[in-house]
């Protein structure tokens, strides 16, 4: 399934136009992202698959505002990417934005809840670590609330990250291999944890992926490969669904 | 607020680093506030012996020339409008033969002795006494003493205090006993106006006049009224400060303040390696942070708190430590102090000044410290929280700084050779920071070539060790430079100190190198010594087996309102049993002028604080008026050399100054004469002149040395408590350094180094560190040593600059071996890493 970007009435949380990324110049340009145009409505969980070097990574930098493209545009709820300075963007990020890594990322010396409501501190928020245990206990961590980074399992500390990534009620939650670093019931914990992200509590959230298995968690499936979107697919919620569609892209 | 909030939690969530850190800043605040308590209390110790000379009075008169006056005087103070009382006054010091039963420490060697007018005096000066009754209008041959005093003279009421005067010795009994008031070191005898000046065969004549105010009156005012009422030739005011000591103590602040910047500048260097070093550590939280939404200036402002935090917990403790390192230091000086100046040190004094300077530069140093690393942390773009770049590029720059280093060099090199003191100053500093700025870029060829020496010991570790300072020069730089910082200013330290005491000996062995000294109990320049006669001299010249003799006699003169004490020295007889150290390009022809008319012979000091030249004129106020005089030669004797002096001839001592009496008699034996049979004929002339003592002079040689053996205690103590500061520093930089790199050894034992590789790898990095270290600090030690003895010959007290070979083997050693101790904690810990963790190290 794909939304209609030009639908007032549903606006898509996410619009990429045309968007390119190329490094160097002349003879040893590298064309790391060349021209994607993707669309995410609110709610929707997008997985994106694809070789190394496919430019999954710089699609998910230059979504998230953390780096600049070489030309076409980033939409974040209709607002242009490109016309806000990096106070704005970061702002924007802070507000809009959550961010799930693949090394979770936690600062070490905060606890689980300290770390979950960073961004809402950040924000100046008052109550921001009430709102960040209400997320803590909706990801299931709601008895290690004051446990930091280091006495939690690899599953427990990306479910802070992901907790740490809803706490500011953003629209877009991006996630960047956030199982790569966990075994593989962790990680299809986690999997169902971001479905829920989207089909619950309705977040559009975007995934980059190496394991059909946990893309297959996804509504959707995009394949991309040399910096180009080469597939985009609805997935049926069965664990087989993203290994036939990469088959079918001649990607495995 | 979140800034704060993360900066403190990184400070206690990462203990041992913080710890280290702050240690640094503790390390320099502790330095120059313990140097700020101490030197203005030195200071302020002989301030105050001087003040309390000068009495609680609101003003005294004295003569410019240090000679008694007509009571005239005193009908003049005391009749200008504003001044409510006078009283005449006559002082002088007087030496006490020692006493053989008594410790050195416990001994009095000299009293102050005071006549007042009973009558007049009460009105000015206030003397509470303890015990017996105070001076009456018709008291005689008495006196009173604090009962301090009469207590270590071993004296109680009616006793007898016999003291040396101009008809031989005199007895004055004791009628009171004074309340502790005056100012310890001070041993004051007061006695009635009339006996004092029988006592010192003043006649009428008196030596000062003391006064007091009217309620309201304006002193500049009065001052003046009073200085147009008695005219030229007299002292208004409180005594003109002693130049001797204050010069010694600048030259001394100076030295120490130097130490303190160096600790402090070390303190910079470790801090700003160790927010670097977080810095690295942390691109990955950083980026994560920004990912999420943290503005550039909040990463920037949580590392300028977790500075601000750790300066403010540093200079808190620094202060603390450097209270105790002056209290310790006191408390170890005082009992030499009280031995050799009479002073006693009390507590250190810390001024608000003090306070001021501790906290802003610890603090503010701290802060401009991690300044540049928290600047680059607001830079780590959000992307390193996806893909952490590895470690840091430090390669920029490198090359236009060592260039600029250089430069700096080669400008230090030109102003050593210009010769001018201020220069020559600055000049080592200048040297400092070039070195400082070459570091980076001389590091790598260095590790090359000490790497051969380091693979000796450790074969397999040293060349890894060896990579891992070269991959990392901007780091392993920090490091050298703090090293060489540290050691730099021992090497200068012990030269200056090894060059003073050089200089000492020198002097003593050239102008005091008659067999004979006949000498007053203590030489206590330009204060009033007894003289004695011409029958002393003559006595000690027709002994059985005396050669030449020759004698010193002492005057005050002005040269354009500033005193200058007068020495006269027989042109002739002087060469014969003493010598001058000469300052370029004088020579003995100078004395051959001094007979041939006016002419002086100035010394160091005196000549370099009013630029005299060879030949130049010198308008000397005299006695009797103006006389002009000219520049014979420019040179030092022993006993003048820290005064403003100038020599003249006894034959115009006589004439424009009217003193003819000597100060000390310098006598040589005949060669062949029995040394037991002559020292046996000369104790038996001088033990008829009390103030005075005669010394063989090598046994007076010896005794000089066994004080300048411990000041030099003193000096090296002081080194010693200075230097271990920066050589922690240096311990903690090297610790830093393994910490910053837990991963990376965590990979070398994954990939198969075994605990005693990687403890022996650390190792041979922290002595690879240190021995450049020590290098650059022994060379930067070298040149700023050379340059401070440059800069004190400038000044006008030439020291043999010699070349600390002691000093340098000294310091490579303590380099070396704080190198290995550096190591020791890191390298146990890094060996004992668990590879797991150590490889997910945040």
């Amino acid at each position: 399934m794909s939304s209609d970007p030009g639908l007032a009435t549903n606006p898509a949380t996410l619009q990429t136009i045309a968007l390119s990324k190329h490094y160097g110049s002349g003879e040893t340009a590298v064309r790391a992202l060349d021209g994607v145009d993707l669309t995410l409505a609110p709610g929707e969980f997008v997985a994106v698959m694809g070789p190394s070097g496919c430019g999954k990574s710089t699609l998910l930098n230059l979504i998230g505002g953390l780096d600049t493209p070489t030309s076409g545009s980033v939409r974040l709820d209709g607002q242009d990417l490109n016309d806000l300075g990096d106070d704005k963007v970061t702002e924007l990020r802070r507000r809009r934005i959550g961010f799930v890594f693949q090394f979770f990322n936690l600062i070490p010396v905060l606890s689980a809840v300290e770390n979950a409501a960073l961004p809402l501190t950040l924000d100046g928020v008052r109550d921001a670590e009430a709102r960040a245990t209400v997320w803590l206990q909706r990801v299931g961590l709601g008895d290690r609330v004051r446990n930091r980074p280091d006495e939690l399992s690899g599953g427990q500390q990306q479910r802070v990250a992901v907790a740490r990534a809803l706490s500011t009620e953003p629209a877009l939650v991006l996630a960047d291999e956030p199982t790569g670093n966990l075994d593989s019931r962790s990680g299809a914990e986690i999997a169902a944890l971001l479905q829920q992200v989207a089909g619950e509590w309705g977040r559009s959230v975007l995934m980059v992926t190496h394991d059909p298995r946990i893309a297959s968690y996804a509504g959707r499936l995009v394949l991309m490969r040399d910096g180009k979107i080469i597939g985009d697919t609805g997935l049926d919620g069965t664990r087989e669904a993203a290994r036939r569609a990469m088959e079918e892209a001649d990607l495995l | 607020m979140t800034s704060v909030r993360l900066a403190w939690r990184y400070l206690r969530g990462r203990g041992v680093r913080s710890l280290l850190t702050t240690l640094a800043v503790v390390f320099g605040v502790m330095l120059i506030f313990g140097l700020n308590g101490i030197t203005p209390t030195l200071v302020e110790v002989f301030n105050r012996s001087l003040l309390a000379t000068a009495g609680q009075v609101d003003l005294r008169v004295t003569s410019s020339f240090n000679q008694p006056f007509e009571v005239t005087v005193l009908q003049q103070v005391a009749r200008t409008p504003g001044i409510a009382s006078a009283s005449p006054q006559v002082q002088r010091t007087v030496p006490l033969p020692s006493d053989p039963d008594r410790p050195l420490a416990d001994q009095v060697t000299q009293l102050i002795m005071i006549g007042i007018d009973p009558a007049s005096a009460a009105q000015i000066r206030d003397l509470t006494l303890v015990r017996g009754r105070a001076l009456a209008v018709a008291d005689a041959d008495v006196a009173v003493l604090s009962a301090d005093l009469a207590g270590r003279l071993g004296l109680s009421i009616g006793d007898r205090l016999t003291v040396p005067s101009a008809v031989g010795t005199t007895g004055l009994t004791v009628l009171g006993l004074l309340s502790p008031a005056t100012v310890p070191g001070q041993e004051t005898v007061y006695l009635p106006l009339s006996a004092a000046q029988r006592l010192f065969g003043f006649g009428g004549r008196i030596t000062a006049v003391e006064a007091a105010f009217e309620p309201g009156t304006v002193r500049e005012v009065v001052e003046a009224a009073v200085r147009r009422a008695v005219g030229e030739g007299y002292d208004v005011g409180g005594l003109s400060t002693n130049s001797s000591l204050l010069a010694s103590l600048q030259v001394g602040t100076f030295a120490f303040t130097m130490f303190g910047v160096f600790a402090l500048a070390t303190a910079g260097f470790i801090i700003m390696n160790s927010f670097r070093a977080v810095v690295a550590e942390r691109r990955r939280e950083i980026g994560m942070l920004r990912a999420i939404g943290a503005r550039r200036a909040t990463i920037t402002r949580m590392f300028l708190v977790e500075s601000l935090i750790q300066g403010i917990i540093g200079t808190g403790l620094g202060i603390a430590a450097g209270w105790g390192m002056a209290t310790a230091l006191f408390a170890f000086m005082s009992p030499l102090f009280e031995r050799l100046l009479h002073q006693s040190l009390g507590d250190p004094v810390f001024a608000p000044s003090s306070w001021a300077l501790a906290i802003g530069l610890g603090v503010g140093v701290t802060v401009a410290a991690a300044l540049l690393p928290a600047r680059a942390a607001g830079r780590v773009t959000p992307m390193e929280a996806m893909r952490p770049q590895v470690g840091e590029s430090y390669q920029r720059k490198v090359g236009l700084r060592a260039w600029l280093g250089a430069a700096m060099l080669l400008l230090s090199v030109f102003a050593l050779t210009t010769g001018i003191s201020e220069l020559v100053g600055w000049s080592a500093v200048v040297f400092l920071i070039g070195a400082a700025l070459t570091a980076p870029a001389a590091v790598s060829p260095l590790a090359d070539w000490f790497g051969a020496v380091i693979d000796l010991a450790f074969a397999r570790e040293g060349a890894i060790a060896r990579s891992n300072l070269q991959r990392n020069p901007g780091r392993s730089a920090i490091t050298v430079t703090s090293v060489m910082l540290g050691l730099a200013s021992i090497v200068a330290m012990l030269t200056v100190v090894t060059a003073v005491f050089a200089g000492f000996t020198s002097y003593i062995t050239r102008s005091m190198s008659a067999d004979y000294l006949v000498i007053p109990q203590s030489i206590i320049l330009s204060q009033g010594n007894v003289a004695a006669g011409p029958r002393l001299a003559s006595e000690v010249r027709r002994a059985e087996g005396i050669g030449a003799v020759s004698t010193l006699r002492l005057a005050q003169g002005r040269v354009g309102g500033a005193a200058v004490q007068v020495i006269g020295i027989d042109p002739v007889g002087y060469r014969e049993v003493a010598d001058f150290e000469w300052n370029n390009p004088s020579t003995d022809a100078a004395l051959d002028q001094l007979g041939s008319g006016r002419w002086l012979i100035a010394n160091g000091i005196y000549a370099s604080q009013n630029g005299l030249r060879v030949g130049q004129q010198v308008d000397l106020d005299t006695p009797s008026g103006p006389r002009i005089y000219h520049v014979a030669g420019i040179g030092n004797d022993y006993l003048n050399a820290k005064l403003s002096t100038v020599y003249v001839s006894q034959a115009n001592l006589a004439r424009d100054f009217a003193v003819t009496a000597d100060l000390l008699v310098m006598a040589n034996r005949v060669p062949g004469a029995d040394p037991t049979s002559v020292t046996a004929a000369m104790t038996a002339i001088v033990a008829d002149y009390p103030a005075f003592r005669l010394y063989e002079a090598a046994q007076w040689r010896d005794e000089q040395l066994v004080t300048f053996d411990s000041t030099i205690i003193i000096f090296y103590s002081l080194i010693a408590a200075l230097a271990l500061p920066s050589l922690l520093a240096l311990v903690n930089t090297l610790a830093i350094s393994v910490l910053g790199r837990t991963r990376e050894i965590g990979m070398l034992r994954a990939v198969g180094a075994t605990r005693r590789q990687i403890r022996r790898m650390v190792i041979a990095e922290s002595l690879l560190l240190s021995l450049i270290g020590t290098v650059f600090g022994v060379l930067a030690g070298l040149w700023l040593g050379y340059a401070l003895v440059s800069a004190m010959s400038a000044i006008g007290w030439p020291m043999p600059y010699s070349f600390p070979w002691g000093g340098i083997a000294l310091t490579a050693g303590v380099g070396m071996v704080f190198g290995l101790l550096a190591a020791f904690v890191p390298a146990r810990s890094a060996a004992r890493l668990d590879v797991v963790r150590a490889l997910h190290h945040e």
